[in-house]
């Protein structure tokens, strides 16, 4: 079981590298956010979140844009745990859920567990970066609030349209 | 699942959006007011003392970048107010002073005519070469007809 779940964590991880190098021109727009919580939402919080730290510890040192200072970077792996744990808690109260019979509700839903979870991690990022850079944490948070909003609302969009189907199709992977 | 737990859900996402945006705006605001507040405009205020006398016109003043009406006001007239939570409410131009029904009100000028000032003096904040004008009117009828 192990190693099953060694093998599920690097294939995550693997894709959201993938997605991230794909849309590394595209700021705060990105599908890694959405496969963390979908990894921890079939295969529970522990393994949503390693996904999530393992991602970040991969984009962060071999990165498009530099790599960022260590105190940011491990900051941002930090957060992007986040995803892992809030699918994890949701996947087990959803346990039970018939995804073909609510299709829309639930996308509401994790349209809003894709926002609130990025609401979080921008201000973890920002915050860090404020105590890094010796900023107000108040002006660091309103300066990049536009940004933020790019990236909450990129995440309302996206968690909201694909997470139904990517997970009803990977239930159905997973139970063979 | 209850759908009144997703739209308060919704609208907890959108009042987060919201508030993040008017913080955004705000400090965009304070930065580039205090970039300019160096810069000087000229502006044109009118004092009308409602006693049939003639406007005196303060054509083409120099003015800070920021200066609200009421700043405006000090810098070619004396003025006395009360400020409140409301903002500032004027008492007196030059020493004359409101008297039922008359009250000082302010007029902006515009491409569509004057314009009854809807806001406290020391919440508006001046234009460049903006025309505004002191009128000690008669409020007995409201609104009040323009200068």
């Amino acid at each position: 079981m192990k190693t099953v779940k060694i093998a599920i964590i690097a294939i995550f991880c693997a894709l959201t590298l993938g997605t991230d190098y794909a849309l590394a021109g595209v700021p705060n727009v990105k599908l890694m956010d959405l496969i963390v919580f979908i990894g921890g939402f079939l295969f529970g919080p522990i393994v949503g979140s390693s996904i999530g730290i393992f991602s970040w510890f991969i984009y962060g040192s071999i990165n498009p844009n530099g790599s960022p200072d260590p105190r940011i970077w491990v900051a941002t792996m930090l957060a992007e745990s986040v995803y892992g744990i809030v699918g994890g808690l949701l996947g087990k109260a959803l346990v039970s859920t018939n995804f073909s019979s609510q299709r829309l509700r639930l996308s509401v839903l994790f349209a809003t567990m894709g926002f609130l979870p990025t609401v979080l991690y921008d201000l973890i990022t920002n915050t860090v970066y404020a105590s890094v850079f010796g900023q107000p944490v108040i002006v660091a948070i309103f300066a990049g609030a536009l940004f933020a909003v790019v990236h909450e609302g990129a995440n309302f969009l996206i968690f909201g349209i694909l997470s139904v189907p990517t997970i009803a199709a990977l239930r159905k992977v997973v139970k063979g | 699942m209850n759908k009144w737990v997703l739209v308060a859900l919704v609208i907890l996402c959108w009042a987060l959006t919201a508030s993040l945006m008017a913080g955004y705006y705000y400090y965009q605001y304070s930065d580039l007011s205090s970039k300019v507040k160096e810069a000087v405009f000229t502006a044109n205020l009118g004092i009308n003392y409602g006693n049939g006398s003639a406007i005196s016109w303060f054509n083409g003043t120099k003015i800070s970048a920021g200066s609200t009406l009421l700043d405006f006001t000090k810098l070619v007239a004396s003025a006395n107010y009360t400020d409140s939570l409301g903002g500032a409410s004027i008492n007196a131009i030059d020493g004359v002073p409101n008297f039922n029904p008359k009250y000082w009100l302010w007029w902006s000028y515009s491409s569509f005519g004057w314009t009854l000032g809807s806001v406290a003096c020391n919440r508006y904040v001046v234009g460049e070469n903006e025309t505004l004008l002191w009128y000690l009117q008669d409020t007995s009828t409201y609104p009040p007809p323009s200068p």
